[in-house]
């Protein structure tokens, strides 16, 4: 195990200093512990290669001279240093506490996602400082380091949702209500757009780096739009709901004073709700239970009676 | 323990020899605590430095690393002078954690935590574009407070499960964000037992003037659903359209049957959330088990409809 770290430190070292590629036959006689045997010389030189990257080396492959065909392999400087980010003993006790206060995925410190914060941490100087109490539990998706990467090198990227395929501009990663959305300019629909990052279905692929500007002041809180039954492109309608006392506070709260269309004296108020979708409006009213009840139009009201008519006689709906 | 493969072992020297290099004569003892690794496995990595370096592995090609008194020296490794920059799962990892804890209500968004935040930001480039809301709660800080003093509390609190609004005792020893919501993990003295309440449903927080002993551990928090043998189990068929229930609640089983419907079990011990879930779902969602529920569903929609009459 030793030779092999050994090896390996020293072909970063080789690579990091090389002014120009190195085919496998140069590493080779500069890198001491590869096997004599060419076959098996290649494969454990794919096998560090492999292992390189998969820590984060950027090794690339180029050609030797320009109109060649011969390729070999280096590693650029400015590709594999860490910026210096000068931070204050204060910085670090900081960041400390947030990758111990929250986790990501819910595993514990040093496992996976969780433990990539702190594998961060410790190439910007290392833990310093108390470890916090568990105060957050974020969910962890395997798409966000892809898209997260896209994000900050503005690459366009492709990926699979709800069977089809979306080409996305990513301008911002937002997590709310406790899931993590990638919100951008959605390239076919011309608009922009927020995917739940668990419910995409493929592997993100990504374009070059720089193929996009995003828009001055972009603020992914804004752009994602809270309120279901907004989210939608149906005929907008303004809905009147009455709520009662015992949940009218929190409805209130959830959507916002300027909602409030009517104070009654029993507590109970009439809000507004702009409606683009009329299936997530209805799981709302009903979400309330006994609390709540559609006034007006009477539109969106005959549909709430139709829809519990239906499910109040069972047999004659299925019938 | 395994013992870490050569990845591991790589990845920590290339990040702990830059620090040694602008830190000349860190002791093993803090260089260790600082990496979060074992002085041993420390000593096993900086064993090795001295026959790593360039060709032709001459004394002044290769790497000069001592130890003296418990004190590192290294000289000779000007390539490894910076550490090797944040991989995508890293960067999003650190920022993400910052984010989150810098959106817990009462954040100093001036601190320390904001403005490393914001080196690490332009570092890794992207600008503003990434946000955690942890979502407000009207009674989290003085949930926190009472949490942070290990004092008991009278709540006000909504049973969603049961509609309807108690009060209670409770000695709240946790207060942490999970599955988007903001939870107290609490002994609750009505229940006699720990319980976890959901911050957005309290309605009301006031002080007793007693403390609890903040010492006794809590047996709530360890998982945010417990389902006991005991509670009722609610078996539906599943239209296409209604698959999102078996990503948003913690179901027992899911299956596809041959007609392209899932077959879902699930935890459902309370009449007025089954009440709302099945509401909701309308046609789309076909009771299998037990049968009662099914009148149920038909019962709470007839009882809605009076107040449409």
């Amino acid at each position: 195990m030793a030779d092999r770290l050994e090896r390996l430190t020293n072909l970063v070292a080789v690579l990091l200093e090389t002014r120009r590629p190195l085919t496998l036959e140069e590493i080779v006689e500069r890198v001491p512990g590869y096997p004599t045997d060419r076959e098996s010389c290649r494969r454990q030189f794919e096998r560090d290669k492999a292992t390189l990257r998969e820590i984060g080396v950027p090794i690339a492959l180029e050609a030797l001279h320009a109109f060649e065909q011969e390729t070999g392999y280096r590693i650029h400087r400015e590709d594999y240093e860490l910026p210096p980010l000068d931070l204050t003993d204060d910085e670090r006790v900081a960041l400390h506490l947030a990758v111990t206060a929250v986790r990501l995925g819910g595993g514990a410190a040093g496992d996976g996602p969780a433990g990539a914060g702190r594998e961060a941490l410790l190439k910007l100087g290392g833990i310093e400082g108390e470890a916090a109490p568990t105060l957050a539990a974020l969910p962890d998706v395997p798409a966000l380091p892809a898209l997260f990467d896209a994000y900050r090198r503005r690459a366009r990227v492709s990926f699979t949702y709800r069977g089809g395929t979306r080409r996305l501009d990513p301008y911002g990663i937002l997590f709310r209500n406790g899931h993590w959305y990638v919100v951008g300019w959605d390239v076919d629909r011309a608009a922009i757009r927020a995917f739940r990052a668990d419910r995409i279905e493929s592997a993100i692929e990504a374009g070059a780096g720089g193929a996009f500007e995003r828009p001055e002041g972009f603020d992914p809180a804004s752009a994602l739009r809270d309120e279901p039954w907004r989210f939608g492109d149906e005929e907008p309608v303004e809905a009147r709901v009455l709520v009662g006392p015992a949940q009218a506070g929190w409805v209130e709260a959830d959507l916002g004073a300027a909602a409030v269309a009517e104070r009654r004296d029993d507590g109970s108020v009439v809000v507004r709700m702009a409606v683009t979708n009329r299936d997530a409006f209805r799981s709302f009213v009903l979400g309330l239970l006994d609390h709540a009840e559609v006034l007006a139009p009477a539109e969106l009201r005959a549909d709430m009676v139709a829809w519990l008519s239906a499910m109040a006689n069972p047999a004659e709906a299925t019938a | 323990m395994t013992r870490p493969d050569a990845a591991v072992r790589l990845r920590r020297l290339l990040t702990v020899i830059p620090w040694i290099i602008d830190h000349q004569g860190s002791t093993l003892d803090d260089l260790a605590a600082r990496f979060g690794i074992k002085v041993a496995e420390l000593e096993r990595d900086l064993e090795l430095v001295p026959f790593c370096g360039l060709p032709p592995y001459t004394p002044d090609r290769l790497i000069d690393c001592e130890i003296v008194d418990g004190r590192v020296f290294l000289r000779f490794a000007e390539y490894f002078g910076r550490p090797l920059r944040l991989t995508p799962a890293e960067g999003f990892g650190l920022l993400a954690a910052g984010q989150a804890l810098l959106a817990v209500p009462g954040a100093d968004e001036k601190g320390s935590l904001a403005s490393a935040l914001g080196k690490l930001a332009g570092v890794l480039g992207g600008g503003d574009g990434m946000a955690v809301e942890l979502g407000p709660a009207r009674y989290l800080e003085p949930l926190r407070a009472a949490a942070a003093a290990s004092e008991r509390v009278e709540i006000d609190y909504y049973t969603f499960g049961r509609d309807e609004l108690t009060t209670r005792r409770i000695d709240p020893r946790a207060v942490f964000a999970a599955a988007g919501q903001w939870y107290v993990d609490a002994y609750c003295h009505k229940a006699g037992d720990d319980r976890l309440f959901r911050v957005d449903r309290v309605r009301g927080v006031r002080p007793t003037g007693e403390h609890f002993d903040a010492a006794t551990p809590s047996a709530a928090g360890a998982a945010l659903f417990n389902p006991r043998p005991s509670d009722r189990r609610l078996t539906l068929l599943l239209h296409r359209s209604a698959a999102w229930v078996a990503e948003s609640y913690p179901v027992e089983s899911v299956e596809e049957t041959a007609d392209g419907r899932l077959r879902v079990v699930l935890v459902a011990s309370e009449r007025a959330w089954r009440e709302r879930l099945l509401l909701r779902l309308g046609p789309a969602a076909e009771v299998v088990d037990p049968a009662d529920v099914r009148v149920e569903a038909a019962e709470a929609a007839r009882r809605l409809l009076e107040r449409y009459g």
